[in-house]
């Protein structure tokens, strides 16, 4: 087993509305901070994809990006401006030639806001 | 409620063209940006999918979170391809939640094949989830 470890942000608000260009998510609770307050929520918040894309992304540099078969994620909390995120990660022995990638990531207070995992082929 | 599993939509596709994709890989923090994003079909997918499957779901979309997504990557994602796309809602219902009421769960697969050689390069898999109330 190897554990890895990556950190991001602080994400700000110009990092989700970066990402809200890029992807073509326009939900306005994203950047539309009065929209978010009618729906009920304090702020704007990251797309759960922002997170799962920086760790996605993550991955596939430190791997490879042919070594990407699978990836998935859970979404657990919310994102919100000014959060720091720290990724960890186990890789587990690889099986037939695939290797399991679990890892989660959490906000600087501790909560979980996303867990995942990735399958890799790995060269040995 | 009425259900959409089994529900299948029309077909689409979209370029994965140089600077969408440079664009896409600076905003997830990717360094290398000539390499396609793993989570690149997410922009196929909120950019061209018109109109999309879940637009005839009836939500409130401000009670609707993201619960999950998952990505089998079977061929190469690579700049220059097109992919075209289809969906199909595979699961659509409810469930009592602790803290959100009664939830509605909606789970959209999609599979995008390349235009020329008609591979099938990546399958999506996306679970939506409308809360009974806010959270």
């Amino acid at each position: 087993m190897t554990g890895l470890e990556a950190r991001f942000g602080p994400i700000t608000r110009t990092h989700i509305v970066r990402y809200a260009g890029a992807s073509g998510d326009l939900n306005p609770i994203h950047h539309d901070e009065i929209y978010a307050r009618q729906a009920g929520q304090p702020s704007v918040f990251a797309h759960g994809m922002l997170s799962a894309g920086l760790a996605a992304a993550w991955v596939g540099e430190r791997f490879g990006m042919e070594a990407l078969q699978r990836f998935s994620v859970r979404f657990a909390a919310r994102v919100w401006p000014g959060d720091r995120l720290e990724l960890r990660g186990e890789l587990e022995e690889a099986e037939e030639g695939l290797s399991e990638l679990r890892f989660s990531m959490t906000r600087q207070d501790g909560e979980v806001v996303v867990t995942g995992s990735a399958t890799l082929r790995l060269e040995t | 409620m009425m259900s959409l599993e089994g529900k299948v939509g029309p077909e689409w596709s979209f370029p994965i063209d140089e600077s969408k994709v440079r664009e896409f890989a600076r905003a997830v923090f990717q360094d290398d940006p000539t390499r396609v994003p793993p989570t690149f079909p997410a922009y196929g997918t909120y950019a061209y999918e018109r109109p999309g499957l879940l637009a005839e779901a009836g939500l409130d979309w401000t009670r609707v979170l993201h619960g999950e997504q998952e990505y089998e990557y079977l061929g190469p994602m690579q700049v220059g391809q097109r992919l075209v796309c289809r969906s199909r809602i595979t699961a659509d219902y409810e469930k009592e939640g602790r803290r959100g009421g009664t939830m509605r769960f909606i789970v959209q697969e999609t599979e995008m094949h390349d235009a020329e050689t008609g591979e099938l390069v990546i399958r999506a898999r996306s679970t939506m989830i409308e809360t009974g109330r806010t959270l």
